[in-house]
């Protein structure tokens, strides 16, 4: 581990001033959970970090007219176990308990959460100088690549390991960013961007610009929501697959459909040929497995993750079964 | 008792003798440390910090295979903070973590600044990471000399008489994976010089040993050396012996004058002191229709890295009686770390590989797998020309686990139930030795005021040691085991084996019973004669000695002590283990599993677990030990692995996020039982060993539950998800 600075701004506008007239690199520090195992493995060596927790105000979940408002140093365990989420998002407290252990979800925050670093395992070692390091070679291509990506790989074929960015996508979430040019709001979903817009990051975050919340829009009447995770120990594991689901359930039909994935893709992947196809459709188990066969057509395994297209369909099936 | 061979009447080869009414040895006993321990009190060698205390960091080869061209060390030396800095390697490195150089400094962080400012200049060369690819042809070699080499080989009757005469031959190819030990604690030691004299505190299992390799690395005498553990936060055998960083640390102790801690990170706890060998075991076996053993072949290949495989045919020679045994192990060398003994070495891969051929045989037999194991009870050691077994209660271990797991409940063929979640019940048998080492010496101390210390130079490697000491020798001395006061983990106390092989309760138990035995027999001597009566009328219980016709007649303990007029020092030695019989563990695992077909996810339900390790000292403890066990073979069983790239030869997980250990969560509910059987010749406790059999069947009997549920035989660990379910689909194609 380098030294670094470390700053304790007290507000959002402090954390900006920073970002922008810094010429040293900087480093966000929500819970630390992912930023600190980075530094020290060395992947990454700011020369300041900056501890978010300082800033006051930012740990909420607030119902509103024009939806629910979690601020984005609210804690996975508080929102995990906030009454609204509890009461309008099942999926999303679903997606907020799986994920990580007790003690993670105490320290690590929604914002952290969604911005986090991929935990593929050349891009977190210092001496494997893959694409995302700037190097010019993906070590998973031929090489060990059980957990990686089955879709959207291409130049590099890392999983987004995040659990509520695939349901918050789902439930048509918003994020809210802040930049010295003021605030921005984009739908998740546009958030996040493939390795071939640029390999070196997972998200359309600017280096003067940092998450401070998101916004749902209020559940519907009858609106749905479920998250299943596949992973390999019963706890403290990213998902192998997982499967975010939301619609509007009528008998055993569901409208508003909307089915993300995670652990498959550099980005949560949103299953739109599967929509399409099941919207309003009555929901059974081979029904399911048709549209999200076809679906899942497109994906393009590596040499030793074949097996995630098999556990994408039950998660997806297991998820939808759940709606209805 | 002796039997004809073939005539043993089931589960009553050898009679369970009655245990002695002991009022503590064999009942519950809460750890007397316990309280230390979870309040965060009890000193780890990580805890540990002395004045003036430098800190050492080692460099290590971030290549499987090179050589070093250049090395210069000397912008490290000039670091301020830096006080020494040692090459520790000329010419070529063998694998990822090999010790390069090293340096001592004031904290950690201008440590770990020294180390980036050593310049080392690598040529990298063609490395072997896996067995397939060390045993190519053309493969680079990893030491001087090919690759592959016998280990082991052993034969008994006619191997291919032996299959001619059989009526159903079938065989299997089996695979374990290379584990790393994992301890909570990592390796980590401090050592400092005083003159001529070097004191080492090491987070170890074997001080003794640690002492001679020291002195043997250093050049001297281990006279000179002592080498103190207090606390220890796991081993599991990768702290057997002294390490190449403990002798670095002494070094720079030397060369500085001051003590030099050294701490290895996880990652180096990953690469470079120690792993599980993978093996490739393939047996192939022949019965008569019954069930009947004729013949077994076993051929092993198996790698340890820059280090040996593990021989893992004892079970497959030992656990049932075939006339016909055949068996050839291969070691293979890769440019990997080197291997270490870890938890039952080579017993829990060889068992994983018999005991999953066993339930294939079963089922081409279409035998129920435990009346195979019946119908081949062996009650003499085969692999040891056929003497009989001091002690062996493995029928029993099979009758009490088949009725609490309720095994006739299990499906009768293997994967006929229905729908996506499927149950199944297995069993394994285990064998181990855990004799314990002739020669362990204790001193029990009665001071003058009444207080007793047992001491010994063993050490607690987190299975009660000191808990057990306390209770033998409170047991025998008429107290309650917080009175005992033990002291352990110093070679300044009498000499005591290391903590590996299960053999630290029966060398250590007998040793510290016959010095309490001692020193009970020289205080009633002193209460007989200042009471006026004869010795042989003296009781000595509830820290009294009285007269056992009138027990007003009495003397406190600490009376009775004070009359010995000054510290009274008697010593115990762990008598021999008579000639003519072999001395083994036994146990029978039987496992209930669920199996998700869509997801191949396995869940363990409920592990029984039964075992025979003669005398039970402290239940509760013994009981821990099996749940300890039973952790982490379903930790190899469903998710252990290291991963190495072939390309780049390095390991991708050396870390506990990707290194996946079983959580709370993955645990079933466990059922540990004893069978009380008192050994009537191991020692004079009739106890044998309990650290490594519960670690040795449980990863067979989950693949064989798997197998009973789903009707697809794993045959490699870890059965993670991917496997599963490609199995699943290797079957479906098939049928």
């Amino acid at each position: 581990m380098k030294n670094f600075q470390w700053a304790e701004p007290k507000s959002i506008e402090q954390v900006l001033a920073l970002l922008a007239k810094s010429e040293k690199r900087i480093a966000l520090m929500a819970g630390g959970t992912d930023l600190l195992t980075e530094i020290k493995e060395g992947v990454v060596e700011p020369d300041i970090v900056v501890d978010l927790q300082s800033i006051k105000g930012l740990s909420y979940v607030r119902k509103e007219k024009d939806g629910v408002h979690i601020g984005a140093l609210t804690t996975v365990a508080a929102l995990a176990e906030d009454g609204i989420v509890r009461a309008d998002y099942p999926g999303l407290r679903e997606a907020a308990e799986s994920l990580a252990s007790p003690q993670l979800r105490n320290v690590g925050t929604v914002g952290g959460n969604l911005c986090q670093r991929p935990r593929c395992w050349y891009y977190r070692d210092l001496q494997s100088v893959c694409r995302k390091k700037g190097g010019s070679e993906c070590f998973a291509e031929g090489g060990k690549n059980k957990y990686h990506a089955i879709l959207g790989g291409g130049i590099c074929h890392i999983v987004y390991p995040s659990d509520l960015a695939p349901m918050l996508i789902a439930l048509e979430a918003e994020i809210a960013v802040s930049s010295p040019r003021g605030e921005k709001k984009m739908p998740l979903a546009d958030f996040y961007a493939l390795p071939s817009k640029n390999v070196r990051r997972e998200n359309v975050l600017g280096p003067d610009e940092m998450v401070h919340a998101v916004r749902i829009p209020l559940a519907k009447k009858g609106e749905k929501s479920a998250y299943v995770k596949l992973k390999e120990r019963a706890t403290w594991d990213f998902a192998l697959a997982s499967a975010a689901v939301k619609g509007n359930v009528s008998g055993k039909s569901v409208n508003g459909l909307r089915i993300v994935l995670g652990g498959v893709a550099p980005i949560p992947w949103r299953l739109e040929k599967a929509e399409q196809v099941l919207q309003g459709k009555k929901l059974n188990s081979a029904v399911i497995k048709e549209a999200s066969r076809a679906a899942l057509g497109e994906a393009e395994p590596l040499d030793e993750n074949g097996y995630k297209i098999q556990l994408t369909e039950a998660a997806v099936s297991r998820a939808l079964l759940s709606l209805i | 008792m002796e039997f004809a061979r073939g005539q043993e009447p089931r589960g009553k080869e050898q009679p369970p003798q009655p245990a002695q009414d002991f009022r503590i040895i064999g009942r519950p006993t809460p750890r007397i440390d316990g309280r230390l321990i979870v309040t965060g009190r009890a000193k780890y060698t990580h805890d540990l910090f002395f004045k003036d205390m430098l800190y050492a960091k080692i460099l290590r080869s971030p290549y499987a295979s090179a050589e070093i061209v250049s090395l210069d060390l000397s912008q490290a030396q000039a670091l301020p903070g830096v006080k020494a800095v040692l090459k520790l390697k000329e010419g070529r490195v063998k694998y990822e973590g090999e010790q390069v150089a090293a340096v001592a400094a004031i904290d950690e962080e201008t440590a770990e600044e020294a180390l980036r400012l050593i310049k080392v200049e690598y040529k990298t060369l063609p490395h072997a990471v896996t067995i397939e690819a060390a045993m190519a042809a053309g493969a680079p070699q990893v030491h001087d000399g090919p690759n592959t080499t016998k280990l082991n080989e052993y034969t008994r009757g006619n191997i291919d008489q032996g299959f001619s005469e059989a009526e159903v031959t079938i065989e299997r190819t089996y695979k374990t994976a290379v584990e790393i030990h994992q301890p909570t604690e990592t390796h980590a030691s401090i050592a400092q010089w005083d003159d001529d004299r070097l004191t080492v505190w090491d987070s170890t299992q074997a001080i003794f040993s640690t002492r001679d390799g020291l002195a043997r690395a250093l050049g001297v005498p281990a006279s000179k050396i002592r080498v103190i553990k207090m606390y220890m936060g796991g081993g599991f055998g990768s702290k057997l012996g002294a390490n190449e960083h403990t002798a670095v640390a002494a070094r720079l102790a030397r060369e500085t004058g001051r003590p030099v801690k050294v701490t290895l990170s996880r990652k180096d706890n990953s690469l470079c002191v120690g792993n599980r060998p993978s093996t490739r075991i393939t047996i192939k076996g022949g019965a008569k229709k019954d069930g009947t053993l004729v013949a077994l072949r076993l051929t092993n290949y198996t790698s340890g890295g820059v280090g040996r495989g593990d021989e893992s045919s004892e079970p497959l020679i030992d656990v049932y009686k075939c006339p016909n045994v055949k068996v050839e192990e291969f070691s293979v060398s890769t440019n990997t770390g080197a291997s270490r003994p870890t938890r039952a070495p080579g017993h829990v891969q060889g068992t994983f590989a018999l005991e999953g051929f066993m339930e294939e045989l079963a089922a081409e037999l279409g035998l129920d797998p435990l009346e195979l194991r019946r119908k081949n009870y062996s009650s003499r050691n085969e692999g040891e020309a056929g003497i009989p077994y001091s002690s062996k209660g493995l029928a029993q271990c099979y009758d009490l686990g088949a009725s609490r797991i309720g095994w006739a409940g299990r499906n009768k063929k293997p994967g006929e139930g229905q729908g996506t979640k499927r149950r199944g019940l297995g069993v394994a048998s285990q064998i181990w030795w855990g004799m314990g080492a002739p020669g362990t010496l204790a001193d029990v101390k009665v001071q003058r005021d009444g207080s007793v210390e047992a001491v010994c130079g063993t050490q607690d490697i987190g299975g009660g040691t000191r808990t057990f000491m306390a209770a033998i020798c409170a047991e025998t001395l008429g107290l309650e085991p917080q009175d005992i006061t033990v002291k352990i983990g110093d070679t300044a106390y009498p000499w005591a084996p290391s903590s590996g092989g299960s053999q630290t309760a029966p060398s250590v138990g007998p040793a510290i019973r016959d010095a309490a035995l001692k020193a009970a027999e020289r205080l009633k001597a002193a209460a007989a004669k200042k009471l006026g009566i004869p010795p042989a009328d003296i009781v000595l219980s509830g820290k009294k000695l009285f007269d056992k016709n009138k027990p007003e007649n009495a003397l406190s303990f600490g009376d009775a002590a004070n009359e010995l007029r000054r510290e009274a020092v008697f010593h115990g030695e762990r008598g021999p283990l008579p000639e003519g019989f072999a001395y083994n563990t036994f146990g029978a695992h039987f496992a209930e599993v669920e199996v998700d077909t869509e997801t191949g996810q396995i869940k363990v339900l409920k592990v029984v677990a039964v075992h025979e390790i003669g005398r039970v000292l402290n239940r509760l403890t013994a009981e821990s030990q099996v749940v300890g066990g039973i952790t982490q073979g379903l930790s190899a069983a469903l998710f252990e692995e290291r991963v190495i790239d072939e390309n780049t030869g390095k390991m991708v997980n050396p870390n506990l996020q990707a290194y996946k250990v079983a959580t709370a969560q993955d645990m079933p509910e466990i059922v540990p039982l004893f069978v009380d059987l008192v050994d009537p010749r191991i020692n004079i406790l009739g106890n044998k060993g309990l650290g490594e059999p519960p670690r040795i069947p449980i990863s067979a009997a989950i693949a064989n539950a798997v197998y009973n549920a789903v009707g697809v035989h794993l045959r490699e660990i870890p059965m993670t998800p991917d496997r599963v379910l490609r199995a699943l689909r290797a079957k479906e194609a098939g049928s």
